[in-house]
């Protein structure tokens, strides 16, 4: 298992860890609502060096992860950052990926269900990197020498700006910028998935001890504090931001999952595309879409049936409780015809509790109500 | 499927059908209407919208359905589906006052 380099760090600070596809995350650091509230009114600071990294230099590295992802990074402007999946040849999702337009070199963060090994056999595999006729094309696997941080949070923005300075409020959601620390370089994204204001910030392992602790004390002024991931689950799913650990994990078909967002599907190749395409041509027989269930009512759980007059329709796919809502929400994958918002069917059994499809994101986060861009 | 249900769906998809291809056309979207999935962000990370955009699409709604966003939208703006709600409870509101 890969260890994250600042594991003893976290231990200390009361983390518990588990493994993920051969890494070890920290899964929580405090009780659930705790870290909810950090969120959803302060700022959580959680680590992310879990993602696969990597970095790719060379005159023809835009046509290599061209080749690779859905989405068009031959698009991707200077200093912004594309959201986007790698398949395998059969069209299932390997990796939801961040790949980032900095300078002379693209950044890509993942969050994979494959371990390292097998992801970097995908990158060299499919004879990406030989088959690059000029040759130029430099993959570096950056995984274990750097971290990655996630800033989330209403007054996110508040430690980022202590930080780094105030023209972090000038960053467009998904852009990446360059900004110095103790000396060092370090790459902050903006690009967050809990719906409240969102950063990544990456640095030389050597520096993380330092940049952790710094953000620390800089949230904990801001009413925020340290994080795990798994909070992480159910701020993804009350924003209805894909979760490749969640839904991702269970369906692996972009197109039931509603990513067709991140597929140029004008591209003459990227991995999968043909069964991609083969099944789009064919069209959707199933679909994601949002549920909630009372908390009077009881819980939702992943793998639950869902009934319509006694025949069972659908699966529960993801779920999480929503402290903002006092209810369960979920997503669950329906039929076409009947995969729409505000239709009533039961839970677990042809009698059992009503379970409602709603349209998503079912909330409202206080960020929305700041405009950085007039602070 | 009960009547009453295939009722509220029919409904649904009339504006969402409607609403769709008012948006691929206004702002020459990359999609077919069944690549988007009624719950895509409308901005910044799905659909990938700007402010400029966000014009369109209130003229869009205004359009399709005679219907007004107020200038404080922020939360029906989201997603196709937030939309959508907003319109079939306008709609609703109409029939009702009429």
């Amino acid at each position: 298992m890969r260890i994250l380099p600042l594991h003893d760090m976290l231990e200390a600070k009361g983390a518990s860890f588990e493994e993920r596809y051969g890494a070890q995350i920290v899964s929580t650091v405090s009780d659930l609502k705790k870290e909810y509230s950090l969120i959803r009114d302060g700022v959580g600071i959680t680590d992310f060096s879990f993602m696969q990294k990597f970095r790719i230099s060379g005159d023809s590295g835009v046509d290599v992860l061209d080749r690779l992802f859905a989405g068009n990074v031959a698009k991707i402007r200077f200093c912004r950052v594309l959201h986007t999946f790698l398949a395998d040849e059969r069209g299932q999702l390997v990796a939801d990926a961040y790949v980032a337009n900095n300078d002379e070199e693209f950044i890509v963060l993942c969050e994979s269900v494959v371990d390292d090994t097998t992801l970097k056999k995908i990158f060299n595999g499919h004879s990406v990197l030989q088959s690059d006729e000029t040759g130029t094309a430099k993959l570096e696997d950056i995984t274990n020498s750097h971290v990655v941080f996630g800033i989330d949070g209403y007054n996110a923005w508040k430690v980022v700006k202590d930080l780094f300075g105030a023209d972090v409020l000038g960053l467009p959601y998904l852009s990446v910028e360059t900004y110095s620390f103790e000396g060092g370089p370090v790459l902050l994204f903006r690009a967050g998935k809990t719906s409240e204001f969102g950063y990544l910030v990456m640095a030389p392992k050597e520096n993380g001890r330092k940049l952790m602790e710094a953000l620390i004390a800089e949230a904990e002024k801001h009413g925020g504090g340290l994080c795990g991931t798994n909070i992480h689950h159910a701020m993804r799913l009350e924003g209805r931001f894909f979760n490749i650990f969640a839904e991702g994990s269970r369906v692996r078909d972009p197109l039931p999952l509603g990513l067709q967002w991140m597929i140029d599907f004008d591209k003459e190749s990227f991995l999968g595309r043909d069964s991609i395409l083969q099944r789009r041509e064919k069209g959707l027989e199933n679909k994601i879409i949002g549920i909630k269930v009372n908390a009077a009512d009881g819980d939702l759980l992943v793998g639950d049936p869902i009934f319509d007059n006694g025949n069972k329709i659908a699966t529960v796919e993801a779920a999480c409780f929503s402290h903002v809502l006092n209810a369960y929400v979920g997503l669950a994958l329906f039929p076409v015809d009947i995969a729409y918002a505000g239709l009533q069917f039961n839970l677990r059994n042809a009698d059992g509790p009503n379970v409602e499809t709603i349209s998503m994101p079912p909330i409202i986060p206080k960020s929305l109500s700041v405009k950085l861009d007039e602070m | 499927m009960d009547s009453a249900m295939k009722e509220k769906i029919n409904k649904r998809a009339e504006v969402i059908n409607a609403m769709k291809k008012e948006l691929i056309k206004r702002l020459n979207l990359p999609y077919k209407p069944e690549d988007m999935h009624e719950d895509i962000s409308l901005f910044g990370a799905g659909l990938g919208l700007d402010s400029l955009d966000a014009l369109e699409v209130v003229l869009c709604v205004e359009h399709c359905f005679g219907i007004k966003i107020p200038e404080n939208n922020v939360s029906i703006l989201r997603s196709i589906n937030t939309l959508v709600d907003y319109v079939i409870e306008q709609k609703k509101n109409l029939e009702v006052s009429a």
